[in-house]
């Protein structure tokens, strides 16, 4: 049975205008993403990922081409629309957690929630539930700077997937922890995937980690250079412009 | 995001920027505490004037000597310059030749002729200077609008006797002075034998007494004619009337006219009308003070939104809305406004209470200060609207930041 296509990007150009200079991040990609899918994106410095990322998450918008998110092309949607896609059907979790420095972890995870007008008593229930989930029921009321990096993560992660978002933005997670609480946050995401059937985009330049997915995209110079199926590393498409 | 959560963010950002948010917030104190104390003179003073008003009487009319073209209130002066009808031809007077002829008006009711001057009087061994002033007993009781709280006016059979204001008889002496003590006045005795509700400390006395006292009064000439009309609709008319009558009788013209006809009430609505402008040009000097607040806000909540950049972006990540955005950063800037108004108000009763002791007993402070309800919640609302009003354009900036370049600000 075919796969439902979850986000498709179309021929898609990401052009900076870096004073007079155009520079390219992102050149002609075209890429379907299913629903359940655990893809890692790679590539070198400035190949083009995180760009992607922003892209995928309705962040920015392309310079040309089209990006579709539930079949619904993002290009053409205004700012409270994307919002709402962003809070929920996306969830993000970035390098640098990017938790509000003034809010506990309690109040962090509690915040997406909030923007999108839950009543209070459901949300406190599922902020809690989520924390207790990535082990952090007993920190809850610690605020970012009483938590070590891999909590912070924790929190991060608890605060991506309290909204119960269908797909999980993760860009370069372990970029800034040491390699077992790392390998800690990855299986965290791995479960999600395979226990709660997750869609999954993971940015990394690592392959090691890339390895937890199931289909790696190898960006080079703002073009997809491969997509290969874990293990079988079957080329079946690669981006000749 | 619902209202009361981005008023709960907007608290926390206060919260959070403890020492910024109070610098700014005495800005607004400072704006805010200048004009509740200046509004508050502005009040006491229109309650005086209004409380004058009312005691004076629409009805009553003033006829004094000397006559100044550009009169505002108060616009006449004694003697000097021009001709004199009746009196000396150095001195301009009114006298009793002027009552004769307004006796003739029929418009008019009652006519009553005082005068006035600085005595000093003695009681128990003290001695003081206070104003005193001689009445037609027979009509001033009728006429005059100041009431009795203990004791009785003057009646026409009354010689050696005085009714006197409130703080003469409470607090002017050592003792108070009451009903049938005796006062010596420039070394004549007197009986009280009425003390007026008025706070003041003056004396009222039969004419005729008054010009045994006053050493420099003539019998029968007058500082002024009081006169009472018997329709108050026709005050125009009638002052007209008197105007015409007085020019022929006193053999002057328009042109080197030599009186003065004052309505009470169009002196005190004058009064009132320069009070009030007064009044407005001292709040909007202190108005200045709080728009210097107002700048103070949005450079704060301009800071605020650069630091807060990143937040902007990690919030817009998760799903927020650039009216949630915007929602709390105005909400943040009315809330600064709204601390800054509350002690502003603080601040401006205690300076409105300090006001008449700093300054001393002036115009500006005699009728003392009143900080309203209306000024509260004028001052609250002012300061509000300014935090928001100042913060809107940060605000506007913060919300429509692209989330991407957001995320990426350090």
């Amino acid at each position: 049975m075919k796969k439902e296509p979850l986000v498709v990007l179309k021929d898609v150009w990401k052009i900076y205008q870096m004073g007079e200079v155009e520079v390219p991040a992102l050149r002609g990609v075209t890429l379907n993403i299913n629903k359940g899918d655990f893809v890692a994106i790679i590539g070198a410095s400035g190949s083009g990922k995180s760009t992607m990322m922003n892209l995928v998450g309705c962040l920015d918008m392309p310079s040309k081409g089209h990006i579709f998110l539930k079949s619904r092309d993002i290009t053409k949607l205004p700012e409270s629309d994307l919002a709402s896609l962003r809070g929920i059907t996306i969830g993000f979790i970035f390098q640098l957690y990017n938790l509000i420095p003034t809010m506990n972890a309690y109040e962090n995870v509690l915040l997406p929630l909030e923007l999108q007008g839950i009543p209070d008593s459901i949300a406190a229930k599922r902020a809690r539930e989520v924390l207790t989930l990535v082990g952090l029921g007993d920190k809850m009321h610690n605020l970012p700077t009483q938590l070590s990096g891999g909590e912070q993560q924790r929190v991060s992660i608890a605060r991506s997937i309290v909204g119960d978002p269908e797909i999980i933005l993760a860009d370069e997670i372990t970029g800034a922890l040491d390699s077992v609480t790392g390998k800690e946050i990855l299986q965290m995401l791995y479960r999600l995937w395979k226990e709660k059937g997750k869609t999954i985009l993971l940015v990394t330049h690592d392959l090691k980690l890339a390895m937890y997915a199931h289909t790696i995209v190898e960006l080079k110079d703002g073009k997809i250079l491969s997509i290969k199926q874990n293990g079988a590393m079957k080329k079946f498409r690669r981006n000749k412009k | 995001m619902k209202l009361s959560k981005c008023l709960k963010h907007a608290f926390n950002m206060v919260i959070h920027s403890k020492l910024r948010s109070w610098l700014t917030i005495i800005g607004i104190v400072i704006g805010v505490g200048a004009v509740i104390a200046i509004v508050s003179l502005g009040e006491g003073m229109q309650q005086t004037m209004t409380s004058q008003l009312g005691q004076l009487g629409g009805d009553l009319l003033t006829v004094t000597a000397g006559y100044s073209r550009g009169q505002g209130f108060g616009g006449h002066f004694r003697g000097g310059g021009g001709s004199s009808s009746q009196a000396t031809e150095e001195e301009i007077v009114v006298d009793r030749f002027d009552v004769q002829v307004l006796k003739g008006i029929p418009d008019i009711e009652l006519i009553d002729v005082n005068i006035r001057g600085n005595v000093d009087v003695t009681f128990l061994g003290k001695t003081g200077s206070v104003s005193l002033t001689g009445v037609d007993q027979k009509i001033w009781s009728q006429i005059t609008t100041l009431d009795i709280e203990e004791g009785r006016m003057l009646d026409s059979a009354d010689q050696n006797v005085v009714v006197i204001g409130a703080r003469l008889a409470s607090s002017y002496f050592d003792q108070p002075l009451g009903i049938n003590k005796m006062i010596t006045i420039e070394g004549n005795a007197f009986r009280v034998v009425g003390i007026l509700e008025s706070e003041s400390t003056s004396i009222y006395m039969p004419i005729q007494m008054a010009y045994q006292v006053l050493d420099d009064k003539e019998n029968g000439v007058y500082d002024s004619i009081i006169v009472k009309i018997k329709d108050e609709d026709n005050l125009d008319a009638v002052i007209e009337k008197i105007e015409s009558k007085l020019m022929l009788s006193r053999h002057v013209t328009e042109k080197d006219r030599d009186f003065t006809v004052s309505s009470n009430k169009q002196q005190q609505e004058a009064r009132a009308e320069m009070m009030a402008s007064m009044n407005m040009f001292l709040i909007a000097i202190a108005a200045v003070s709080l728009i210097v607040g107002a700048v103070g806000i949005a450079n704060t909540m301009f800071t605020s939104v650069l630091e807060k950049t990143k937040q902007i972006g990690i919030m817009k990540a998760i799903g927020a809305r650039n009216k949630d955005i915007l929602l709390i950063f105005l909400f943040n800037a009315g809330l600064i406004g709204l601390v800054g108004g509350i002690l502003g108000i603080f601040l401006g009763a205690l300076l409105s209470g300090s006001l008449p002791a700093l300054m001393g007993q002036t115009f500006l402070t005699r009728g003392g200060t009143i900080v309203s309800m209306n000024s509260v919640i004028m001052a609250i609302t002012v300061s509000i609207l300014v935090g928001m009003i100042a913060g809107a354009v940060p605000a506007y900036k913060g919300s429509r930041l692209k989330p991407v370049d957001a995320l990426r600000y350090e």
